[in-house]
């Protein structure tokens, strides 16, 4: 049967190359779609990791203060963190770097442990980061002030980290180098996508800030209690402002920021998904008007067919399958070129990612092609053998 | 002759409406893609409001710091004191334009915030940039020198910060807990002009941070503007002699690097990463018309498939007209003829559909203050783009037809 199939098919492989080509080429960009889809939807999946309602990031940007005085520096601006904590609208406030949740700035660090070298992201974060982003702790502790007299440095590691370095291991009370110095990992928290809800997770390290960080931080994170509005936003920027003269101070809230990074994920796999269904939905409307047309130009076949006994469900059959080989020949060769992908490990995603894209695709395409056969099938076995032959 | 053609393509088009349904939609939904993202294109990198000058300008928006041996390297805008001492000293632009990269900051209006991104510029920015100005003027060189806090505000921040008022010059606006007096009032600019948006524009000498800071790295970009276009190498050639000669002020690093490009290399520049050299443009376009041409593969197949089969379907036709002495050539331009119609009317639909989706991109404010539309680059573009489709999808159609044979064409039906 199938043989039989393969036949018909090859006899025509002029007029059917053209279909085969833009089989192949819908494929291709179902792979795409699938691929792109499949690696948010996971990343999208995983927990957030904390907690980033009611948390706003009020930075300064301030003149250089690296030749400043270390204590009197770390003095005022320990003032300035006790005067927002006064507020009774605010439950906690951390010092953080830079490349605190949902920004677009990133720090890495190289960590190298037992022949193990990889870019880790670096977060440099006070005590109290605990009590604002509500990081969930899986071993150990978050450093505070029991680690004032510490010989090392202290730093809390993420899941990923620790699966990376420490396979097997427990990473708590290991000295690891960070930079030029040895620090010593004091606990263990869930991975936080702190870069939007679809990034993919990665090893960071979080450390501690000291007295000397104060010349080049710029960003407090403060966890607001619920209810307190725009009233008391305007305050706190005028008390700010207030105090620390000639910088430019913004405030930001998390949950705006979150929006705005993820549009930034979200709106090109939009657009991109709108063009490839459009290109998908003008292949099978092509597929299904070609089809058709073929159908009325085999009529004679078709007639003879029903005359020496195919029944009518049977030639239905006959075009769908025949539709459905055309597709595999077409669908192997877009095969060959899809595994190339988690073979080659072009874009450093999982492989269970393409894997699942390519199964997502095949299922897609010929879902497609069944839904494009069917109808012409249908005509097909409507065909009367008298009247298809004595068309002829 | 060319009637008789029309007048049959409009009978074909009649006589398979679902055929013709396919055709229409395909081409149709393809230019329309196409131009939007034409506009979309357009709007990132042609001249546009304020920034007319763009033939005859260059760009400079980062300098590379590299350490050959200690792999450090930092890519970033220069600051305004690099900017002043090595770049407004230039000798052949006609004007230097310095402002700083917008940075935000906060007001708060009847409990409402209000976002405001502050840009630091030189005088010589308003006379490169043609802002219009709605009521006001710019700040002068001696209001600057003396430090005046005064201040040009968008039309958008006149709206939020002070609501209808028909004059806002000589009042004030605070931000940042400092009262500056608004002199000028511009036309809004989109976003997406990183050398001339912002919601309010400062005298650089009002910012404290730039002044004080006397290293190299800050967040200064600069728009060199020559008399003519024929400037532009030689005021490449002497931003990239003077950057040779730049001193080095750290010891972590052990080169300086960087270079005045046109507005669209700027750009590729700072993606590709290469401090001088090739700025990657036509690597980029490179990758434009590979995507450009990858897109319009499939409708093209797949137009080429549905004429296939059109055209076979009129063998008799083909078959009595080549039996009467018509040759292949005539039979192949009357069909090309008839696909470029076909091309035509669909891309007048595309070109409607795409006027519906920009409207709908325009009001949806996905771009704040961007106005897209169809001008005439981008309807260039689009004629181009059907002469292209129609050929592309008439000329295999037509070429298989007119080799049939007269007795085989003829037997067919």
């Amino acid at each position: 049967m199938l043989k039989h199939l393969f036949k018909l098919i090859w006899n025509k492989k002029k007029q059917h190359f053209l279909l085969m080509v833009e089989i192949l080429f819908s494929f291709l960009i179902m792979f795409a779609v699938f691929t792109l889809a499949v690696y948010n939807y996971k990343n999208y999946q995983r927990p957030m990791g904390f907690d980033h309602e009611n948390v706003w990031a009020l930075s300064y940007y301030d003149k250089d203060r690296s030749g400043a005085d270390k204590d009197s520096l770390a003095l005022f601006y320990e003032m300035v963190k006790r005067t927002i904590s006064h507020a009774p609208e605010v439950a906690a406030v951390s010092f953080v770097s830079n490349n605190s949740p949902f920004t677009m700035s990133m720090n890495n660090s190289v960590i190298t442990r037992n022949n193990k070298t990889a870019q880790v992201d670096h977060f440099s974060a006070d005590d109290d980061y605990v009590g604002v982003l509500k990081p969930v702790l899986l071993k150990g502790r978050w450093y505070g002030r029991a680690d004032d007299g510490a010989a090392l440095e202290p730093i809390v590691v993420n899941r990923s980290f620790e699966t990376m370095f420490f396979p097997g291991e427990d990473p708590v009370g290991k000295t690891i180098k960070v930079g030029d110095h040895d620090a010593r990992i004091v606990g263990v928290v869930q991975d936080m996508k702190d870069k939007g809800d679809y990034k993919p997770l990665g090893p960071g390290l979080y450390q501690r800030t000291t007295r000397s960080s104060y010349s080049w931080l710029s960003r407090m994170l403060i966890r607001i209690k619920p209810g307190a509005g725009a009233n008391f936003e305007g305050r706190l920027y005028k008390q700010v402002a207030g105090i620390l003269q000639d910088a430019t101070v913004e405030i930001e809230h998390l949950d705006e920021k979150r929006v705005v990074k993820n549009n930034i994920t979200l709106i090109p796999l939009i657009v991109f998904g709108v063009i490839a269904g459009f290109l998908i939905l003008n292949v099978s409307l092509g597929l299904f008007g070609v089809l058709w047309y073929t159908i009325s130009k085999r009529k004679a076949e078709i007639g003879l067919r029903r005359a020496v006994g195919a029944t009518g469900a049977g030639i239905s059959r006959q075009v769908v399958s025949e539709t459905l080989v055309l597709a595999t020949i077409s669908l192997v060769v877009g095969l060959f070129f899809a595994v190339q992908f988690p073979l080659l490990n072009v874009f450093f995603m999982e492989e269970s990612v393409y894997y699942t894209a390519i199964l997502l695709a095949l299922l897609f395409i010929y879902a497609l092609v069944v839904v494009c056969a069917f109808y012409p099938g249908r005509q097909a076995a409507g065909i009367y053998p008298a009247v298809a032959l004595h068309e002829d | 002759m060319l009637k008789n053609y029309f007048k049959i393509a409009i009978a074909v088009l009649k006589r398979r409406k679902f055929f013709t349904f396919i055709s229409l939609f395909g081409i149709s939904f393809t230019l329309a893609i196409l131009i939007v993202l034409t506009a979309f294109y357009d709007h990132l990198f042609s001249p546009g409001y304020p920034d007319y000058k763009r033939h005859r300008s260059l760009y400079v928006n980062s300098i590379v710091q590299e350490h050959s041996k200690h792999q450090s390297h930092n890519q970033g805008p220069p600051s305004l004191y690099f900017m002043q001492r090595f770049v407004t000293t230039l000798k052949t632009p006609e004007k230097v334009a310095i402002s700083s990269i917008f940075g935000p900051t906060n007001t708060y209006v009847n409990n409402r915030k209000l976002v405001i991104n502050i840009k630091y510029t030189n005088q010589a920015f308003w006379d490169v940039q043609e802002f219009r100005f709605l009521e006001g003027r710019p700040y002068s060189e001696q209001q600057i020198a003396a430090g005046e806090k005064v201040a040009v505000i968008s039309r958008e921040t006149r709206e939020n910060y002070f609501g209808d008022a028909p004059a806002v010059t000589g009042r004030y606006i605070q931000t940042n807990n400092i009262q500056y007096r608004v002199i000028g009032v511009v036309d809004n600019v989109p976003k997406t002009l990183l050398y001339s948006y912002a919601d309010m524009y400062l005298p650089y000498s009002l910012s404290a941070t730039d002044m004080a800071n006397k290293g190299y790295n800050g967040s200064y970009t600069a728009i060199l503007l020559g008399r003519t276009a024929k400037d532009l190498g030689a005021m490449q050639a002497e931003y990239a002699a003077m950057i040779s000669k730049v001193p080095l002020d750290t010891a972590s690093f052990n080169s300086i690097q960087g270079s005045a490009d046109t507005y669209l290399a700027s750009f590729a520049r700072v993606l590709g990463g290469k401090a001088s050299g090739s700025s990657g443009v036509p690597r980029f376009i490179i990758y434009i018309s590979i995507f450009v041409f990858l897109f319009m593969l499939l409708p093209t197949i797949n137009l080429v498939n549905i004429n296939t089969s059109r055209i076979m379907e009129r063998s008799s036709e083909i078959g009595v007209r080549k039996a009467f002495g018509a040759s292949s050539g005539t039979l192949a331009i009357q069909f090309i003829v008839e696909n470029l119609i076909l091309t035509f009317l669909g891309g007048l639909l595309g070109l409607l559909l795409s006027g519906v989706i920009l409207a709908m991109v325009n009001s949806s404010r996905l771009i704040p203050n961007a106005h897209l539309t169809i001008n005439f680059t981008v309807l260039a573009a689009f004629v181009l783009a059907c002469l292209v489709f129609g050929l592309l999808s008439g000329v295999f159609p037509a070429w298989r037809m007119s080799r049939m044979q007269v007795v085989s064409a003829l037997k067919a039906n």
